[in-house]
């Protein structure tokens, strides 16, 4: 592979550098979890419940210790030998290693079988036999409310986060948060406005199916333990395995290498609990690799209720907003406390709006978990919003983008927490989409049995705060350069964008920086991989840690009486008389942040603001309502792009995935909560054939003052637009208005008949 | 999956031996068994495989012969095909996705029996015979009649050797599916049309096995059924316009 020179004074930022990883990836020598063998290493298949509550009467595991080559089997009864309270968890300590005593999901891991030969383990599972004495279940967010089924007996927050606080040891409730947000009096101002509109949308429960299922490797000894694993967030998982144990942080290592996509799937504790334990009790090293089925059963994505109202004045524009909005968690809570707040707090969407009430649950029900997936939380409440404000325009017989632009939050307006909009271009990203819409330009309504219609939409993200990043940048004695940070890699092109910042700091071509993936024993800590939070976290630690070796370079030039422009190799061969030594920088990060008081109100919520939205084109079939969109535009503020290539396919590959998410996903579950299409032949992401004839993705010309060198995450802006946008345009082309994701066709048919 | 034995033979009189064993199955393709077998549905301890048995050969000589383990890639790209018989090519095209066609095979499409599958409504309605071996002989058979409910076939322990495909001549002809989900999806319904002095329509899909119907109106008393790609009333929707549609087409193809 060739490399560009070392020193240059060529701008690295905002320059489309090929991914630096490319070369490894298409010539099959990226380190990935899964191509991974130890010597002597065991592989463990997972037996899981087939009742959606249940108490475990019993498990049978001898047949399956039976079987030739087997070495040993677990259940949770083994493992609370190793740990007393195995349960863990980012928001609450509610999720058992191995279920315990109850079952609380169809496809629950309730015991594990270790074999040298992977086949004979899944063979073993087979032969493993359960009985449960099966309790009601309960499956709807809304329903959970008040359904007398309980999920958990006693609720276990994790004690991280204050708002949680007040749930430890209730009974009783599935409710995991409730957050409410009160701004002025929206009930008063309801009553006051000229026009009242009111909606309730609905979205389904959806994967994230990365390509590389979720995999993981323990390896340890008495006293140290190395997890291999393909995980959004390292340090957490060191943190909380450490305290699982008891041990200190020091002996737990976590490895990370390049992850086959992450979305929200890999984070927290997904198998590492798992291969430690297993690794522990055999003293062998443990391997889990789920298949891409199995990934149905370990997380998902939140289903949603969103009951929206407003209040508009004769002028059309919105005075009041109330959002109810009911997230189903499913079984354990994972990190759906966190989507329930943080995305709860935009609900009322990028309008500026002066009375406001957000209500915002999260709910245990009988279904697989729910987490993070790619926008946490923006994208159902997006589809609400954004649906409710077109059906509004249309209402009130305003043209939709005009009634967007007589409500849109615009720079230095209060959002709904009272925190006031900066570096967030809503006008921009608005005006650009109906600009390549040729909104004021005749549309073509179609002909015969295919009718045309074209929708917008916008969303806005709080970026999750407060969260820490800590990076070191290594100067070796010939002047090249290593960047050490726990960013993962999952394909969002992270290396690339980190080595382009710590090259435009040092004057460096990004191409000739090594990029140190997670070691914890290594690499500095960093809170995830997620959110979009990255590129402006990390990217900050990172331009901390190159400008601190650089100045510490200049340092040493000064006291060597060195001139100020000498190659960095002279340093050192100065300083130690030969090529030796080098200089490390360290940097870390942590935005402002205030927490919000109990109306929910700060004037700090987020240290930057995400926009994106979608402009839509689509043909709908009136005989059959089959939707073919035939254009699709995505805009997004992402501050100033750092690589523009990976910024535009991070936008289209987000658009992708919600398209999906859009016409076909769905996980469909039958009344007794057995999912009815755990596979790939009925579960139906998009394929190249499904993309839209047109396709446009852009960043407007847009700066993050506090970002590295102008920029800011960009992994979710595309996805926030989309659905609702589709939905619209279905409206525009056809008069049916679809309320619940995923728009089938045959419901657009039912409407039309 | 289960670890099974991988049998190669290279005769028919071998395969069929090897074929005798309890936990025995035919492997052509494998794109559907192997599914079925990661998933646990099927617990196979052998795998004949039909691979080395000369089965692979496509000839046209008036009449279209396919040995039953050409791939569908071979099957879209050949010339022979696309000249005499292109309904063929194009509605291969959209057949589940490139990997799939390069590996799945003409004989297996047909003998999985499952409904959704393109091939088996288009080959019976161009008339199709499949050539089966049996340990005692040699026998001929409509391709509609190889189906005896859903994922039944009328094989029993014999194998397809050949598919016969009459001349297409001048006829139009048309194969149209109707997907819900993705492109790639298995179809919610599936629509052949061979036009002629005989006209010949095939549904599938929505019904439980390819099934005849004489004309537009016969569609009422179909029994249909509904899942997870549509309701029957949807079903029945879908196929009223897609053979509206299939016969339009099929008057309009030119070859």
């Amino acid at each position: 592979m060739k490399r560009a020179t070392q020193a240059t004074e060529t701008p690295q930022v905002g320059r489309s550098v090929p991914r630096l990883e490319s070369w490894l990836k298409v010539t099959g020598r990226a380190e990935y979890v899964h191509n991974l063998r130890l010597p002597g290493m065991l592989y463990g298949k997972i037996f899981r419940s087939t009742v959606a509550h249940g108490r475990i009467k019993r498990i049978d595991t001898a047949a399956a210790q039976a079987l030739a080559g087997v070495y040993r089997v677990i259940t949770s009864k083994e493992i609370i030998q190793l740990i007393a309270e195995p349960y863990f968890g980012p928001a609450f300590h509610d999720q058992p290693i191995l279920a315990i005593d109850k079952v609380r999901y169809v496809g629950e891991p309730v015991a594990v079988v270790l074999a040298s030969d992977p086949h004979v383990a899944e063979e073993a599972v087979h032969l493993i036999t359960a009985e449960y004495e099966e309790l009601p279940a309960v499956y709807g967010e809304v329903e959970a409310m008040t359904s007398k089924a309980i999920v958990h007996d006693v609720l276990r927050p994790a004690g991280t986060f204050p708002d949680l606080k007040h749930l430890k040891d209730r009974k009783n409730t599935n409710l995991a948060l409730d957050f409410h947000l009160r701004r002025g009096d929206a009930a008063k101002a309801m009553k006051n406005a000229a026009r009242v509109f009111e909606h309730t949308f609905t979205t389904q429960q959806v994967m994230h199916t990365p390509l590389e299922p979720l995999v993981s490797v323990a390896e340890s000894t008495e006293s140290s333990l190395t997890i291999h694993t393909a995980s959004q967030s390292p340090s957490f998982v060191r943190i909380e395995i450490a305290r699982l144990l008891g041990w200190p942080e020091n002996r737990v290592r976590v490895r990370v290498p390049f992850l086959g996509g992450g979305f929200g799937a890999k984070l927290y504790i997904k198998l590492e609990a798992l291969v430690s334990v297993l690794s522990l009790l055999t003293k062998r090293p443990v391997k889990v690799s789920l298949t891409m089925e199995e990934q149905f059963f370990t997380i998902t994505k939140h289903a949603s209720t969103f009951r929206i109202k407003s209040g508009v004045a004769p002028d059309g524009r919105i005075v009041a907003r109330e959002c109810e909005v009911w997230w189903n968690g499913g079984a354990y809570a994972d990190i759906g406390p966190r989507v329930t707040q943080k995305s709860g707090f935009t609900a009322p969407g990028p309008y500026d709006i002066e009375h406001v009430a957000v209500d915002s649950y999260s709910l245990y029900t009988n279904l697989p978990p729910a987490g993070a997936l790619r926008g946490f939380g923006i994208p159902q409440l997006v589809w609400a919003y954004e649906g409710h404000t077109d059906l509004m325009a249309r209402e009130l017989g305003i043209d939709p983008i005009e009634f967007r632009r007589r409500n849109l939050l615009r720079e230095g307006r209060p959002q709904a927490t009272g925190t006031v909009m900066k570096d967030a271009a809503t006008e921009k990203v608005l005006e650009r989409i109906s600009a390549l819409l040729d909104w004021g330009k005749p549309f073509d309504r179609g002909t015969g049995t295919v009718k045309k219609g074209r929708g917008i939409a916008i969303g806005f993200k709080a970026c999750v705060s407060p969260t820490t990043s800590l990076a070191a940048v290594n100067v070796n004695a010939d002047g090249s350069c290593i960047v050490y940070c726990s960013t993962a890699d999952m394909g969002q092109g992270s290396d690339t964008a980190m080595a382009q910042i710590a090259g435009e700091v040092l004057h460096m071509a990004a191409e000739s920086i090594t990029v140190v993936h997670s070691d914890t024993d290594v690499t500095p800590y960093d809170m995830a991989t997620l959110g979009s939070r990255s590129l402006f976290h990390m990217g900050n630690a990172v331009k901390l840690a190159a400008e601190d070796a650089r100045n510490k370079l200049d340092v040493l030039r000064k006291e060597l009486n060195l001139a100020a422009d000498c190659p960095v190799s002279d340093i050192f061969k100065k300083k130690y008389g030969m090529q030796a030594g080098n200089v490390t920088g360290a940097g870390s990060y942590i935005p402002a942040y205030k927490s919000p008081d109990a109306n929910g109100l700060t004037d700090n919520a987020t240290p930057f603001w995400m926009v994106g939205g979608s402009g839509v084109e689509v043909e709908v079939d009136t005989e059959t309502g089959k939707v073919r969109v035939t254009r699709l535009v995505n805009v997004a503020d992402v501050g100033t792009p750092i690589n523009p290539k990976i910024v535009e396919t991070q936008i289209s590959g987000a658009a992708i995935m919600q398209l999906g998410f859009t016409l076909h996903e769905k996980m469909e579950f039958d009344a007794q909560g057995q999912l009815r299409n755990a596979s790939f032949a009925e579960y139906k992401i998009p394929g190249l054939l499904d993309l839209p004839g047109t396709m446009v993705n852009e960043a407007v010309m847009a700066e993050q003052k506090s970002g590295p060198f102008g920029g800011k995450g960009v992994g979710e802006s595309g996805t926030f637009g989309v659905s609702p946008a589709i939905a619209n345009a279905i409206h525009d082309a056809v008069g049916v208005r679809l309320t619940s994701l995923p728009l089938k066709a045959e419901d657009i048919w039912e409407k039309l008949k | 999956m289960a670890p099974f034995d991988l049998a190669q033979p290279r005769t028919l009189e071998e395969a069929f031996a090897l074929l005798d064993a309890e936990g025995a199955r035919p492997l052509s393709g494998g794109t559907a068994l192997m599914l079925m077998m990661k998933a646990g549905v099927l617990r196979l301890e052998r795998l004949v495989s039909l691979r080395n048995l000369g089965l692979d050969r496509i000839e046209a000589h008036g009449t279209l012969r396919i040995g039953a383990m050409t791939t569908l890639s071979t099957l879209e790209r050949s010339p022979e095909v696309r000249k005499g018989w292109p309904v063929i090519a194009r509605a291969l095209r959209t057949l589940s996705n490139v990997r799939v066609r390069n590996v799945a095979t003409v004989g297996g499409a047909l003998a999985h029996a499952d409904p959704h599958m393109d091939l088996p409504p288009l080959l019976s309605a161009l008339g199709a015979k499949v050539v089966i071996q049996g340990r005692n002989g040699e026998r001929t058979m409509a391709v509609e009649d190889l189906y005896a409910g859903y994922l039944e076939n009328t094989l029993g322990k014999d194998l397809i050797t050949h598919v016969e495909i009459p001349p297409l001549g001048k006829r139009g002809a048309a194969y149209l599916k109707c997907t819900t989900r993705s492109a790639d999806d298995w179809p919610a319904v599936g629509v052949a049309v061979v036009l002629g002095e005989e006209t010949r329509i095939f549904v599938s899909a929505a019904t439980d096995r390819p099934t005849r119907i004489a004309d537009e109106n016969a569609l009422t008393g179909l029994k249909i059924e509904g899942d997870l790609h549509g309701s029957a009333a949807y079903k029945r929707q879908l196929l009223k316009v897609y053979l509206r549609r299939a016969i339009d087409e099929a008057r309009n193809a030119s070859h």
